[in-house]
């Protein structure tokens, strides 16, 4: 059971709070701070409130950098952040290419 | 549709041995790999490999991924490149996009009774600010443009990162023609193995451990970057900031497995950070929670190329035990040997139980060379500790390793037994004294760390001569003047090219002979033109 | 940790979210019960989108007319989040004369309702939305429906209630309702029980068998659906699309993406895995389907696929009501995968029936006890 209201502390802005770390979507640290304390606590909803890890990488090079900052707000190790899931097409496709199915 | 006994996704190490094991016991193999070569990371990798004969070392990265192929060619797995499979669904079924151009590409699907994932790892990144700028790559990144497109990544280099991934693309900058100004890491200590360390400190580039990345510096692309030190804390040091001038800044910061598509299958996951972030829970074999579903190679646990190749290999047998393709005990005797290889991999200094550990003595107990890990060689006053550096009449090998890896070409590469490694393969090469060298260089040629070299302290009356690893381009030409430089790339005395040896048993490897002033014998280790 | 309040709501979705949101906004105390970890992990955060009031049953109209009149146009503002709330038309297609027929009814039953929506024939189709093929022969048109972001909307009704101090807990699963002398009072979890005198059911699917465990049934399937989206895209158009058989919906988001839905027809036969799996032949079926309608996408780059279950209910009618028979327990459910336009709609009228008996739009055509024979 996990409660969304447990005291996490308060926001405190910090130096490096504009440094981009969804290259894909450009949402910085900071807004991926204040959206912890606004109540994403796990990868899917803050992927989901801030589109980190919807670019076109899905998230290959942010998403071990946004458990970080994340964890780093809950006072947790990144390992106990719950991950997002992973879905196909895992690289970028052509609607005409994954229209175009071979014959059975 | 077609189904097959196994697929295979990914023709890296473990995914080619995977396949050439089931291969050979009867199943229907198909494989699949998004690149135009085979051999995953081996493709790129110009560098000797490290370890035993049945670990291919000697042989260089690429030539082992050929190798690999032509092996499961044979054996007679499907190998399909320019394949890329889009996704994993129930039923293991797999769709996979076949010559991906714009109008041509086509979708397949297969099925698979088993299947093998070897899909490997991606770069981690770092930021730091300006860290989106043109010229931040990946020292991966690097390494393909360099090796497989030919093309410089830059043409002045930061590294940060002093793993093996850093050390090694570093020093294949200097050969494709690149400055490296610095190489830095937030770590108090070198992260690879020393010898990687000091064949890149001994051309001249710093080191700088317990440094970071401060930021990049340009408007559209890198013109400069600023490191500084840290505390125990890994916080910036005010006033310790060093700026360099450099286009490009490769980041080797570690690897993260590429396991998208066994999430798809929704097997147990579990992040592990010693394992390098999100794997699979497998069994020994590879295995996960989902039945005949299994993961092999980095995919499972960053280590490298060796590990990857035996992981594949148990993954490939355990699949055809389990489908009916071979009986009880033959599986039991090959995984067991399999096992005893991994192990043997896994020990010395730079096993997996001792990461993040400070390895004080080696097995011998010889103090291991401080300097060596923080500042990439090995100082004059520890050198002479170790069993691979002897002073003797006439020509001899130096051996300059000095930590406990599995590895030993070195030992079979003398016909004369000047070299001596044992049963055990952590062992530190200990060369006989007196050694009855003939100064064929062979030794010198099969160090994949280019840790030997060959030494006559009584070449010619007040000089010695001092024989090199030498992997650039354009060699020197005999009669060339110039000044042999350290361990630490620093120019120590003139030297003078007296011989240049090219042989196709070096493989590439040419040894290029200095005469230098005989106080020099134990000190002058590469050379610089003037 | 709290184990009573005013209301409980067991579900995190859009309805979820919203309900608690209105309660506190009334100033009544609220816990939240979401049996996953995450919130809005169910339909909420797969739908396609569609803020929409034409191709609804008439059922459903009163209360999502009023939806889009009072809610929806200031909600961004509200919350504090951009719900990309954009009220630029519904175009309905229709390929063959069956839809036509189809979509004429929906359309002269919604003009009973006191919908501005009307059928327009393939060259009006075109002005509107030049990118269709000529596949296209005719559509419905209504100018006062839209579409919005799913994702920031239920992430922000989640964050005001949070705010207003709503308490919620995820992981926390509830195995079953209890009633005290003839009332709604016990919701039990694993880990603990709570209870109030006033529980509201808004968890998709999985409230059949918590209904069930009181004696009442909402005659619910749970069937997968799967969406696709594409890269960026220079912004084309900006209607939301459906189409006569329901089989093709999507729009083109404010990031520029196109985010479309579809159907393969074996929806109903999947694996029933935990989590909703995407199939191999959705996005394949999606994308000819996609090329038929706007040929201009064909080069578009599809960069996810996923997958999530709707509760589909037996008369396709979203259940929004007070169960009249269990003093202090409603039901928010059986949406049929349309419920995210309606959702805060839904959530706002429950809140006010909690509070007040009352509703200001009119839901008695979705009461829990509507379901009759047929003979």
């Amino acid at each position: 059971m996990n409660d969304r209201l447990r005291d996490i502390g308060p926001f405190v802005p910090g130096g490096d709070d504009d440094l981009i770390i969804c290259r894909c979507e450009e949402v910085t640290k900071g807004e991926i701070r204040q959206a912890v304390h606004e109540g994403m606590f796990t990868m899917p909803e803050i992927r989901r409130y801030l589109r980190c890890g919807m670019g076109l990488c899905q998230g290959q090079t942010c998403a071990r950098l946004v458990k970080g900052i994340v964890a780093a707000e809950l006072h947790i190790a990144s390992s106990e952040v719950e991950p997002a899931s992973s879905r196909g097409p895992v690289r970028p496709t052509e609607m005409s290419t994954l229209g175009n199915e071979e014959e059975a | 549709m077609k189904r097959y006994n196994l697929i295979v996704v990914g023709a890296g190490p473990a995914g080619l041995c995977a396949g050439i094991e089931a291969a050979k016991r009867g199943m229907s193999v198909i494989l699949f790999d998004e690149n135009e070569k085979p051999g995953g990371q081996l493709f790129k990798q110009i560098h000797k490999f490290f370890g035993s004969k049945e670990h291919k070392a000697k042989i260089r990265g690429f030539k082992i991924g050929e190798q690999l192929l032509q092996e499961a060619s044979a054996a007679g797995v499907e190998v399909k490149l320019n394949a890329t499979v889009t996704g994993l669904y129930p039923d293991k079924e797999i769709m996979v996009m076949h010559d991906g151009k714009m109008h041509d590409g086509k979708m397949h699907h297969y099925k698979g009774d088993s299947i093998i994932i070897a899909t490997g790892a991606a770069e981690n990144m770092v930021p730091f600010e300006n860290w989106t700028l043109p010229g931040v790559i990946g020292a991966g990144a690097a390494q393909t443009l360099m090796n497989l497109h030919g093309v410089k990544p830059g043409n002045r280099i930061l590294m940060l990162g002093s793993g093996n991934v850093g050390l090694v693309v570093s020093f294949q900058l200097l050969q494709a023609g690149c400055e490296v100004a610095a190489l830095v890491d937030a770590a108090p200590r070198i992260g690879g193995y020393g010898v990687h360390a000091a064949k890149v400190a001994r051309t001249g580039v710093p080191f700088y451990l317990s440094h970071t990345i401060i930021k990049a510096e340009g408007t559209d692309h890198v013109t400069g970057v600023v490191i500084g030190k840290v505390d125990d804390h890994f916080k910036t040091i005010p006033g310790t900031e060093k700026h360099f001038d450099v286009d490009t800044i490769c980041i080797a910061v570690g690897l993260s497995p590429m396991s998208q598509l066994l999430k798809m299958s929704g097997c147990s996951m579990e992040d592990n950070p010693r394992r390098g972030g999100e794997v699979p829970v497998v069994d020994e074999y590879g295995e996960t929670s989902v039945p005949l579903l299994f993961a092999a190679g980095d995919v499972s646990g960053i280590e490298e190329a060796s590990s990857a190749m035996i992981k594949g290999r148990m993954a490939g047998i355990r699949a055809a035990y389990e489908l009916g393709f071979c009986k009880e005990n033959e599986t039991e005797n090959s995984l067991e040997k399999c096992a005893a290889d991994l192990g043997s991999l896994r020990q010395g200094m730079f096993a997996p139980g001792n990461k993040g550990k400070l390895i004080e003595k080696t097995e011998e107990g010889i103090p291991v060379s401080m300097n060596l890990l923080t500042n990439g060689f090995v100082a004059e006053d520890e050198i002479v500790h170790f069993p691979g550096v002897t002073s003797q009449k006439g020509i001899h090998p130096v051996i300059e390793c000095t930590q406990n890896i599995p590895c030993n070409p070195c030992q079979d590469a003398c016909v004369k037994h000047c070299i001596k490694i044992g049963s055990h393969i952590t062992s530190l090469p200990v060369v006989e004294n007196p050694a009855p060298c003939t100064g064929c260089g062979l030794c010198v040629a099969s160090c994949s760390g280019q840790a030997i070299f060959l030494v006559n302290e009584n070449y010619e009356p007040g000089f010695a001569s001092v024989t090199i690893p030498y992997e650039f381009l354009p060699l020197p030409g005999k009669g060339d003047k110039g000044k042999g430089l350290g361990r630490d790339g620093k120019p120590v005395c003139d030297a003078e090219i007296v011989d240049i040896k090219s042989i196709p048993a070096f493989d590439h490897t040419n040894l290029v002979t200095m005469k230098v002033p005989a106080e020099f014998a134990m000190k002058a280790r590469f050379f610089k033109a003037v | 940790m709290k184990t009573t309040a005013d209301v409980i709501v067991i579900g995190a979705g859009i309805v979820g979210c919203s309900t608690a949101y209105y309660l506190a906004k009334k100033g009544m105390s609220v816990i939240v019960l979401e049996g996953s970890n995450y919130i809005g992990n169910g339909g909420s955060s797969r739908n396609g989108g569609g803020v929409r009031q034409s191709g609804r049953n008439p059922k459903e109209l009163p209360l999502m007319i009023w939806g889009v009149k009072n809610i929806w146009p200031s909600l961004s503002e509200e919350l504090g989040v951009d719900t990309e709330y954009k009220q630029k038309g519904n175009l309905r297609l229709g390929k063959t004369d069956r839809h036509l027929e189809i979509l004429t009814k929906l359309t002269d039953n919604a003009v009973k309702c006191g919908l501005d929506v009307k059928m327009i024939n393939a060259s009006e189709v075109k002005e509107i939305n030049p990118y269709l093929s000529d596949e296209v022969i005719g559509a419905s048109w209504c100018a006062t429906d839209g579409h919005a972001n799913p994702l920031t909307t239920t992430l922000g009704f989640y964050k005001k209630a949070r705010e207003l101090g709503v308490q919620f807990y995820t992981d926390c699963s509830v195995t079953m309702l209890h009633t005290v002398s003839g009332k709604i009072r016990q919701v039990i979890t694993p880990e603990a029980v709570f209870e109030s005198d006033n529980v509201v059911v808004a968890a998709g699917f999985e409230s059949k068998t918590l209904l069930d465990g009181v004696g009442i049934n909402i005659p619910m399937s749970k069937v997968k659906l799967e969406c696709l989206v594409t890269e960026a895209e220079p912004q084309m158009f900006e209607q939301m699309l459906g189409t006569a058989d329901a089989d093709f919906y999507g729009h083109q988001t404010k990031h520029g993406s196109f985010v479309f839905g579809g159907h393969t027809g074996y929806e109903r036969y999947a694996i029933d895995y935990a989590n909703p799996c995407s199939s191999s032949s959705f996005a394949s079926c999606a994308s000819r389907g996609i090329m038929k309608y706007f040929p201009i996408l064909k080069d578009a780059k599809i960069v996810r696929a996923w997958a999530g279950f709707m509760d589909e209910c037996a008369d396709q009618v979203a259940t929004v009501s007070k169960i009249d028979e269990i003093p202090g327990l409603y039901v928010e459910c059986s949406f049929t995968g349309h419920g995210f336009g309606i959702g805060p709609a839904a959530g706002y009228n429950t809140a006010e029936l909690i509070a007040t008996g009352k509703t200001p739009a009119d839901i008695q055509p979705l009461r829990y006890d509507r379901f009759k024979t047929a003979i």
